[in-house]
């Protein structure tokens, strides 16, 4: 344990005088933050409006509509200029006005040009009856499969620390220092794949709370963050011992990048009868357990199942690569 | 170097610890061995030098005893632990130089030998000590990888006596370093031997295994050809014959003296007593002289 711990404080010791480790660790968190501010308000209403506090038909929208209230024009204005879709709603002349940004989706101005008809004139004879429908869309596509994608990216990035502390290692040779100390080589596996494991699931804990999946099973994410960490770990082992250069061993690490996301949009896009194409993927069956986990529509026994699929594969892939790996840390 | 031979003698008491036995290893499957049928022994508290070219099997040989390449064929004990079943724990008692230094950059000097401190379970050295005996002191808290080559290799050779290695294995340990440090380091190795430590010294530097070695081994195509201590090789190869350089009538002359043959014992005596003597010295043969001698090769 004392090695261990030795091993893991060395590599956070030269990974914090490596920025490029350092990026790798915020990445997660960052690009969280920007899928967070890509998609407010996800979630909640699909309407969203701003009003001056004083305007009448505040209660009225409520109703139908997420509201903001401003106290000034001002302040509208700029409300409605940010990213997101929220529109103005001002009353001038004698009239209700909407103020737009001009990039809205037309369908939504169309329901809420119908929707102020209706609430400014109650004797209006068009009926208006408001129905918001997600069209099998639980939540917004951009978090959903951004999640599922940071996700999966962010322990594959696990992978790089291990590739990045190996090469390290055997660039100035140190790997030779520790095969004739009375480390062994489990000790050193473990303690070289540790940050390659438990900084994936910082991030990925980071991440989906930053992103607002405040609600998914932790357990249920835990176990599919773990399995997806090992072939993560497997990939960043075999990587590590092959490179003597952290370029060729980047290069190498972006090849990986290709199966997830093969996998990813294999099956977004794929009709589920060619999904079989996909099996030979441990990230296909990561992303299964992701999505259903996201959408909170998991259970245990897929999970599970995803899970042993991962870890079969990992132990086919491992089975593959350990002469290679084992050479590769004499 | 005779003075502490005999001081030595009474240390030995026999025992190994390095016992090796037909040892043969090869790279490649068709068995081309870079080490053929090797054996020798060497005994606790011994300086033995490990002496051949590039290319010779000095470092197959010393990959195998070091645990770093596998026991293939062969018998190997070091420092009481039998090769074909290497535990970890063998290397408590095991201090690895290498020839090339191999530390990591982005930590200080410091930080190199505490972390390496950590990794065993024995006493060890005080850094700072360390540091101090090869005069990194200075730069303790600087990173290694802004250290020059000698730096380094300094460095590289006191983290191996972090854990006060009962068998102590030095690959070049003054190769590229300056004769002020070179100097320095070999009276390192001999303080340390005197304390107890059995030094498993690979070289091709004759003069540096001449100064420190009790016994030699000359290594050439993975064979060992010859194994002996520096002074039984000098007598064995060596010419018994004395070199004068002396002046005639003002005029140099150099003569060669057999000191075997009683005239030329004679006539040196009378050039001793009368003669003007300015140069005199023994016709003794050196280590390398010796090596070209026995193997038929260079050493580069």
């Amino acid at each position: 344990m004392k090695r261990i711990a030795a091993i893991v404080g060395r590599d956070i010791r030269s990974g914090i005088r490596d920025w490029l480790i350092v990026y790798l660790s915020i990445a997660p968190f960052i690009i969280a933050l920007i899928l967070r501010s890509l998609i407010p308000g996800v979630g909640d209403s699909l309407l969203s409006v701003v009003v001056l506090d004083q305007n009448p038909l505040v209660s009225s929208l409520e109703q139908v509509a997420r509201v903001e209230l401003v106290s000034d024009l001002e302040s509208l204005e700029q409300r409605v200029l940010r990213m997101d879709d929220v529109f103005g709603i001002v009353y001038t002349r004698g009239a209700y006005e909407l103020v737009v940004q001009g990039n809205e989706s037309e369908h939504s101005l169309g329901m809420l040009e119908t929707l102020m008809a209706r609430l400014t004139n109650p004797s209006s004879s068009v009926p208006v009856d408001i129905q918001f429908s997600d069209l099998g869309w639980e939540m917004s596509p951009l978090k959903l499969y951004g999640g599922i994608m940071l996700m999966l990216f962010t322990t594959v990035f696990g992978g790089m620390f291990i590739v990045l502390n190996l090469v390290d290692e055997k660039m100035h040779k140190t790997l030779r220092a520790l095969n004739v100390s009375p480390l062994s080589r489990v000790e050193l596996v473990i303690g070289k794949g540790m940050l390659g494991f438990l900084l994936p699931l910082v991030g990925c804990l980071g991440a989906a709370w930053i992103m607002g999946f405040s609600g998914i099973h932790l357990g249920m994410f835990f176990v599919t963050l773990l399995s997806i960490a090992t072939i993560s770990i497997i990939i960043g082992f075999s990587i590590g011992v092959m490179n003597d250069e952290p370029i060729s061993a980047v290069a190498s690490m972006k090849m990986v990048m290709l199966p997830v996301l093969l996998s990813v949009f294999g099956a977004m896009y794929l009709a589920d009868n060619w999904h079989w194409v996909l099996f030979w993927s441990p990230f296909y069956w990561a992303y299964l357990s992701m999505n259903g986990i996201l959408l909170q529509q998991a259970d245990w026994f897929l999970v599970l199942r995803n899970s042993g699929f991962i870890l079969g594969l990992t132990v086919l892939v491992f089975m593959g690569l350990r002469k290679k790996i084992v050479n590769g840390l004499e | 170097m005779i003075e502490k031979e005999s001081s030595r003698g009474t240390e030995k008491k026999g025992e190994n610890m390095i016992s090796v036995e037909n040892l043969s290893h090869y790279y490649t499957q068709n068995q081309v061995f870079a080490v053929k049928n090797v054996s020798f022994q060497v005994e606790k508290g011994e300086i033995f030098g490990f002496l051949g070219p590039s290319g010779a099997g000095k470092s197959t040989t010393q990959g195998v005893l070091t645990g770093l390449l596998p026991l293939q064929q062969g018998r190997v004990r070091v420092a009481g632990h039998d090769l074909s079943h290497p535990k970890r724990t063998m290397f408590n008692k095991i201090g690895v130089s290498f020839e090339q230094s191999n530390v990591y950059g982005k930590l200080t000097a410091r930080e190199n030998l505490d972390f390496y401190a950590k990794l065993f379970d024995v006493p060890t050295m005080k850094t700072m000590d360390l540091l101090e005996m090869v005069g990194l002191d200075k730069v303790a808290d600087k990173k290694a990888g802004t250290f020059s080559k000698g730096m380094k290799h300094r460095l590289t050779f006191v983290r191996s006596m972090i854990n006060k290695p009962e068998m102590w294995f030095l690959d070049e340990p003054t190769t590229g370093l300056d004769p002020a440090i070179g100097s320095q380091i070999k009276d390192i190795i001999r303080q340390e031997n005197e304390k107890g430590a059995t030094v498993f010294l690979t070289t091709h530097n004759m003069q540096v295994a001449d100064e420190l070695c009790d016994r030699v081994a000359f290594i050439i195509d993975g064979e060992i050809k010859l194994i002996d201590s520096p002074r039984n090789l000098k007598l064995q190869f060596g010419q018994q014959m004395v070199v004068v350089d002396h002046l005639v009538q003002g005029q140099r002359k150099t003569e060669q003296f057999s000191l075997i043959m009683d005239e030329d014992k004679t006539r040196l005596n009378q050039l001793i007593q009368t003669g003007q003597i300015q140069m005199m010295h023994t016709k003794e043969a050196t280590l390398e002289e010796i090596f070209i001698k026995v193997t038929g090769r260079g050493l580069e």
